[in-house]
C-alpha cells in the first residue's frame, strides 16, 4: 500500500474497518498458530528426554532440554549418517542428470523451429502427471533385468526421469524470457546454436537452473515409492524411507529420536526452499504460466 | 502460454524452407522418456490382458478382458475410488480456500511482521511428506497424543479418540495434515496473483470509494481466478498421486477406510503381486489421466 493509501485509509477508518481490522489479525493469528503448532511440537518434541517425550500426559514445554536424541541419532544401531548421506547423493545427482538433459530439450521447445514442436510440450506434460505407482511394476522389472534393483544408480535413473518434464517445462519458462535478440548477434558470427547455448543462454539463466535443480530435489527427497521398491538393502536405504521402514523397530516408542530424525530430514529441504523461494511460484507451476 | 505460442511468435521470422519435423535437442530427452516411461507404459498395457501373478510362479498367461471385469466387481476398489476422490477434492478444496484467505490477510502487511509471517506460512511446503506423515501420527496417537491432551484439557472431549485407529475418523484426520502442507502452494499462487494486480486499478477503486469486500469480489477475485484453477488442477492430479502420507499414516486401514487408488496398486502389486490386475487398475489410472489432460489443456488454451 503506498503512504498516500495508507493515510486515506486512516482517515476513513469507521467502525467496520476497525471490525475487519479485528477480524484480520484474528484470522492471521489462526494461520500462524495452525502452521507453527505442528512444527513446534516436532522441535519441542526432539528436545525432550526419553521419559518426557513419550510420557501420557504431554508436556507443552520441555522440562528439561537434552540433544540426547540428536547424538542417539549419530551413534545409535542405525547407520543414520549413511541414510543422510544416500538421499543427498541420489536426489542432488539426479537433479544435475535432469537439468544437463532438459537444457537443450528446454531451448530447442522455446525457440520452436519444428513442427512437432507443440506436441512434444503436451507429451511432456502429461508425462509429468504420470502416477508413479502405475509404472512401478515395469519399472521394477526393468531394473532387475538389467541388475539395477538395490543401486543407487537404479533409483537415480527413477527420479530423474519424473523430474526430466518438470525440468523442461521449467527451464523452458527461463530461456523464454531471455529476448532472441541477445542470440542474433552470434548467429551473425557463425556460431553454431550449441555454442549458443552454452555460452550466451546458459549463463543467462543460471539462477534458474539453480532453481529448477532444487524443485527436482525436492520432488526426489519426498519420493517414498520409489526408494521403498527398489532398494532393499537397509544400508543403501533414503532417508525418507529409512523412518518408514525402522519405525517399527527402533522407534515404536522412541518419539523423541523419531522427531530428532524428522527434524534432520527436514532441515536440507528447508534450507533448498528458503533459497529459492522467490522462483517458487513459477516452479510449481511450470508448464501452466511459464512465459508470464 | 501453450506450447505453440512460441512457435508463433518466430513465424513473423524468414523461415529458410520447411521446419524440421523434430529438433536433434529434443531427442535426448525423448529418448529418456520413451525407455523410462514409454517402456513401461506399454508393459502395463500389455500386462493388463493377462493373469501374472509372480506369488504362484505361473508363467504369464492371456486373459482378455478378465482383469476389467473383475475390477468392475471389485467392492475395493470402488471404495479406494471414493477414498481417493474425497482425500483429493476436500484436500485441494479447502487449501485452496485456506490459501486464498491467508493471502489476502498478509497482502498489505509490510514491515519485518509481514515479512516473518509470510516466511512461517508457506514453511510447510518444505516439510518432506513423510516427516508430516509421522509428525501428525503422533499429534494424533490415542494415548500420549498431544491433540488429545489439549482437547481433553479444554474439556472438549471426555476420552481420547482414536484418530488414526478409528474407519470414520482415520480418512478426514489424514486429509486435515495433508491441507496442512498444501495450503502454502495456494498461499504462495494467490499472493503472487495479487501482487500482479497493476496499482492504478487498485487506485481507482480506492477513489471509487470500493468497499473492502466490493474491491475483494470485483477486483482481486478475477485476477486470482485462473492461478486458482490451474493450481487446483495440478493439486489434484498430485494428491491423485500422493503415497507417501497415507502409507505412513495407516497403510490403507482401518480396514480399506483409507485405501486410495495408489494404497490399492501398491498393495496389489508389491504385497500381493498380482502384477496384470495392478496393470489392469493402471491402465484405467491411464485412461482417467488423459482426461483429466485433456480437460487441462482446455483450461491453458482458454487463457491465451
Amino acid at each position: 500500500m503506498t503512504d498516500a493509501g495508507r493515510q486515506g485509509f486512516r482517515h476513513r477508518q469507521s467502525a467496520g474497518r476497525r471490525i475487519g481490522r479485528g477480524l484480520q489479525f484474528a484470522g492471521l493469528g489462526f494461520a500462524l498458530l495452525w502452521t507453527l503448532a505442528p512444527l513446534y511440537w516436532m522441535v519441542a518434541t526432539s528436545l525432550k528426554t526419553e521419559l518426557e517425550a513419550t510420557q501420557l500426559d504431554p508436556t507443552l514445554f520441555p522440562h528439561s532440554i537434552t540433544l540426547q536424541n540428536y547424538t542417539g541419532l549419530a551413534g545409535g544401531s542405525l547407520p543414520f549418517m549413511q541414510f543422510f548421506v544416500n538421499s543427498v547423493l541420489t536426489c542432488l545427482v539426479a537433479a544435475i542428470v535432469a537439468v544437463v538433459i532438459a537444457i537443450p530439450a528446454a531451448y530447442a521447445l522455446s525457440r520452436a523451429k519444428f513442427r512437432a514442436a507443440s506436441q512434444v510440450g503436451y507429451l511432456i506434460l502429461i508425462v509429468r502427471m504420470f502416477p508413479m505407482v502405475v509404472l512401478l511394476a515395469p519399472l521394477y522389472l526393468i531394473l532387475l533385468t538389467t541388475g539395477l534393483l538395490d543401486t543407487h544408480f537404479g533409483l537415480i535413473v527413477g527420479y530423474t526421469t519424473f523430474g526430466l518434464p518438470f525440468a523442461v517445462w521449467m527451464i523452458k519458462g527461463f530461456i523464454d524470457a531471455v529476448p532472441i535478440e541477445i542470440e542474433e548477434a552470434a548467429r551473425v558470427d557463425g556460431y553454431p546454436r550449441w555454442q549458443i547455448l552454452l555460452r550466451i543462454v546458459v549463463p543467462l539463466i543460471y539462477p534458474g537452473l539453480i532453481t529448477t535443480g532444487i524443485f527436482v530435489l525436492m520432488e526426489a527427497w519426498n519420493n517414498l515409492i520409489y526408494p521403498l521398491t527398489f532398494i532393499t538393502t537397509l544400508d543403501k536405504q533414503t532417508l525418507p524411507a529409512a523412518l518408514q521402514l525402522t519405525f517399527t523397530g527402533q522407534f515404536k516408542t522412541d518419539w523423541g529420536g523419531m522427531m530428532a530424525a524428522s527434524v534432520v530430514t527436514t532441515l536440507p529441504l528447508m534450507i533448498a526452499f528458503f533459497t529459492v523461494q522467490r522462483s517458487m511460484v513459477r516452479g510449481l507451476t511450470a508448464g501452466s504460466v511459464t512465459g508470464t | 502460454m501453450r506450447p505453440g505460442a512460441a512457435k508463433k511468435a518466430h513465424l513473423s521470422r524468414p523461415m529458410r524452407g520447411r521446419a524440421p519435423l523434430l529438433d536433434g535437442m529434443v531427442v535426448p530427452t525423448l529418448i529418456v522418456l520413451a525407455l523410462i516411461i514409454g517402456y513401461p507404459v506399454v508393459s502395463t498395457l500389455m500386462l493388463s490382458v493377462q493373469q501374472y501373478d509372480l506369488i504362484n510362479d505361473a508363467a504369464p498367461s492371456y486373459v482378455g478382458m478378465r482383469n476389467f471385469s473383475d475390477i468392475a466387481s471389485d467392492q475395493i476398489f470402488w471404495t479406494a475410488v471414493k477414498n481417493t476422490l474425497i482425500y483429493t477434492f476436500g484436500t485441494v478444496f479447502v487449501a485452496a480456500f485456506l490459501g486464498a484467505a491467508m493471502a489476502l490477510m498478509l497482502e498489505n502487511l509490510n514491515g519485518p511482521f509481514g515479512n516473518a509471517a509470510r516466511a512461517i506460512v508457506v514453511s510447510p511446503w518444505a516439510v518432506p511428506f513423510v516427516v508430516v506423515a509421522f509428525l501428525f501420527r503422533f499429534i494424533y496417537m490415542q494415548k500420549g497424543g498431544v491433540l488429545n491432551a489439549v482437547l481433553m484439557h479444554l474439556g472438549i472431549i471426555e476420552a481420547p479418540i482414536p484418530w488414526l485407529n478409528d474407519s470414520d475418523l482415520a480418512l478426514p484426520a489424514i486429509i486435515v495434515a495433508n491441507i496442512w502442507t498444501t495450503t502454502p502452494f495456494f498461499f504462495l499462487l494467490v499472493a503472487s496473483s495479487l501482487s500482479g494486480i497493476p496499482d492504478a486499478v487498485l487506485e481507482s477503486a480506492r477513489v471509487d470509494r470500493a468497499g473492502t469486500w466490493a474491491t475483494l469480489y470485483h477486483i482481486k477475485l478475477p485476477y486470482m481466478r485462473n492461478p486458482l484453477v490451474i493450481g487446483s488442477l495440478l493439486m489434484i492430479i498430485a494428491n491423485f498421486n500422493d503415497f507417501a502420507k497415507v502409507w505412513v499414516m495407516t497403510q490403507g486401514g482401518p480396514g480399506f477406510s483409507t485405501t486410495t487408488l495408489v494404497v490399492y496398486v501398491y498393495r496389489m502389486a508389491f504385497e500381493n503381486f498380482r502384477l496384470g490386475y495392478a496393470s489392469a487398475l493402471g491402465v484405467i489410472w491411464l485412461i482417467l489421466l488423459l482426461v483429466t489432460a485433456a480437460l487441462y489443456f482446455r483450461l491453458l488454451r482458454g487463457r491465451d
